[in-house]
């Protein structure tokens, strides 16, 4: 206890200056989170409507063990966000949804990952059909070099899913209008994809994912060639597009993953290290390696 | 603050505004020490020195909440950090408030109505003593971010809520036994009062101090035994 007494000079010393507090300048306790690398997944992977379950998955660049044991379900109607620093293993599982490994020689695939209850690593499966269900959208915008129209018609032209040209209108003016892009393209729907902006060519290829009417749509980094302004536009047709389908996206913006998703899942030098709601991973981060990476201390 | 975001100008920014809050708990800690004791020895100068600094106690407010709206603005902080931050600004708010409340008793002392008899001031020097030492605890366990200290201020807080329960009863005991004091009682039930709430933003500033490190263990539940990856 400290006795209370009058100062005898009201007019002396600085604020706190008897106190003899040693500010530390320490915002955060050394200790609050143990989990380290090699501990277990933190959090629930499973979920009640699972599109895709995956179990037990690696992959194999050759010799390289590039995703390790990784257990996750993607649920219907939600956006899954994976992050993680470069070379964690987010695109690399991304790609095992889509079989898109099957195209980087020396890529082997193990484990199993369930679409609707049946593997897909099946060698029976049909690619190009599972394709279909799962379409993909990657970094870059890549429209093909075809008119506005022809960009989206193609997936259902090539799996024969219309009948008619009426049909096709259809299903083009449909996706679009899904896409955002109608309004911007409906009076030049003969002129080449790719002489859109960056935005619109990206929400181009979002509506040529989706003519398809697909199951999943596999984003991959898909706002990182866009200004701030088109990310806005892409991330809000995401918001739209959810309703419908199940949506994995890579991302190197955590704010963009914050926004976006209802789960989020963070890898870590190709092992699966946290994955849960998006409210709390990004308030209550529970392992170490998610905590660090997400408030910037290394990634 | 654990060290070692990959922007040490963020590090600078959050050790910065931690060492402001400590400056600001400083000085409302000197605040309502010299208000306690002026009211005790009913001294005017200390009491007016109080109510000069109560302007400093609200720009420490002002700034430090604009520092804080600015560091979220450019940062985005997340889990940690943004926990620290938001729980700093709550600090900042309880030590204002606590402030405040010595303002309201220097108030009373500059005015001069009727002097505390002897035994009305050894209970304020008591109470005083008892929130003094209640609110740099707190202060200490923020400044080291020490969450079994922050408990103890919580733990301690009822005792002060004791004290200040007895030491009404013995005011109202001594209003009753000379009517004549009554005016004076009601001044000093004020300023215990002052104290009382104070002792209160002291033990709500250690659960802001908890909820920094409130990291939420891990509970078995999450970790069911079929969700390794490591099978």
């Amino acid at each position: 206890m400290e006795a209370v007494t009058a100062s005898d000079d009201p007019s002396r010393k600085r604020a706190g200056a008897e106190l003899n507090l040693k500010p530390t300048g320490r915002v955060q306790p050394p200790t609050s989170l143990e989990h380290k690398a090699g501990d277990k997944t933190v959090g629930t992977y499973t979920v009640e409507d699972a599109v895709f379950a995956c179990r037990d998955v690696n992959v194999f660049y050759g010799s390289k063990h590039a995703l390790r044991n990784v257990n996750i379900d993607v649920a219907r109607k939600q956006v899954l966000a994976m992050i993680g620093p470069s070379g964690c293993g987010k695109s690399t599982f991304l790609r095992c949804l889509n079989r898109m490994n099957d195209t980087i020689p020396g890529a082997r695939v193990t484990g199993s990952i369930k679409l609707d209850g049946n593997d897909i690593q099946d060698p029976s499966q049909d690619v190009v059909q599972l394709r279909a269900r799962v379409g993909m959208v990657f970094q870059k915008p890549n429209p093909f070099p075809k008119s506005i129209y022809d960009n989206v018609a193609y997936g259902p032209r090539i799996h024969g899913s219309t009948r008619s040209r009426a049909d096709l209108d259809e299903i083009v003016c449909t996706s679009l209008q899904r896409a955002g892009l109608w309004d911007e393209v409906k009076d030049r729907l003969s002129k080449p994809g790719t002489g859109l902006s960056g935005g619109q060519q990206q929400r181009l290829c979002i509506a040529r994912a989706i003519a398809i009417q697909p199951e999943v749509i596999l984003m991959d980094e898909p706002c990182s060639a866009l200004d701030p302004i088109a990310t806005a536009r892409v991330e809000d047709l995401i918001e739209v597009l959810r309703e419908s389908y199940a949506i994995v996206i890579v991302t190197h913006s955590m704010q963009q993953a914050a926004r976006v998703s209802q789960r989020t899942a963070y890898f870590h030098m190709g092992e699966l290290i946290e994955v849960g709601e998006t409210d709390r991973v990004f308030t209550n981060p529970r392992h170490r390696l998610t905590e660090d990476y997400i408030t910037g201390r290394f990634g | 603050m654990l060290e070692g975001h990959i922007s040490r100008a963020f590090d600078g920014a959050l050790a910065s505004l931690h060492i402001r809050v400590v400056e600001m708990g400083g000085l409302v800690l000197d605040q309502v020490r010299e208000t306690a004791a002026a009211y005790t020895e009913w001294l005017v100068a200390p009491a007016q020195h109080v109510l000069e600094r109560e302007a400093e106690v609200n720009e420490y407010n002002t700034r430090l909440h604009e520092e804080q709206f600015t560091l979220i603005a450019r940062r985005q902080p997340v889990a940690g950090d943004l926990r620290a931050i938001i729980a700093m600004s709550n600090v900042v708010h309880e030590l204002e408030r606590a402030g405040d409340e010595a303002k309201k008793i220097a108030r009373t002392v500059v005015a001069q109505g009727a002097r505390p008899g002897p035994a009305t001031s050894r209970d304020v020097r008591h109470l005083g003593t008892l929130a003094v030492t209640l609110l740099r605890t707190a202060l200490e366990s923020f400044d080291r971010l020490d969450v079994v200290l922050a408990a103890d201020v919580i733990a301690q807080d009822k005792e002060l809520d004791e004290e200040y329960a007895a030491g009404l009863r013995r005011l109202m005991t001594r209003a009753m036994e000379d009517p004549r004091q009554v005016s004076v009682a009601l001044e000093a039930a004020f300023a215990l009062k002052s104290l009382e709430r104070i002792g209160d933003h002291a033990r709500n500033l250690a659960r802001h101090v908890q909820s920094i490190g409130d990291s939420h263990p891990l509970p078995e539940t999450v970790l069911s035994a079929g969700n390794s990856n490591r099978p």
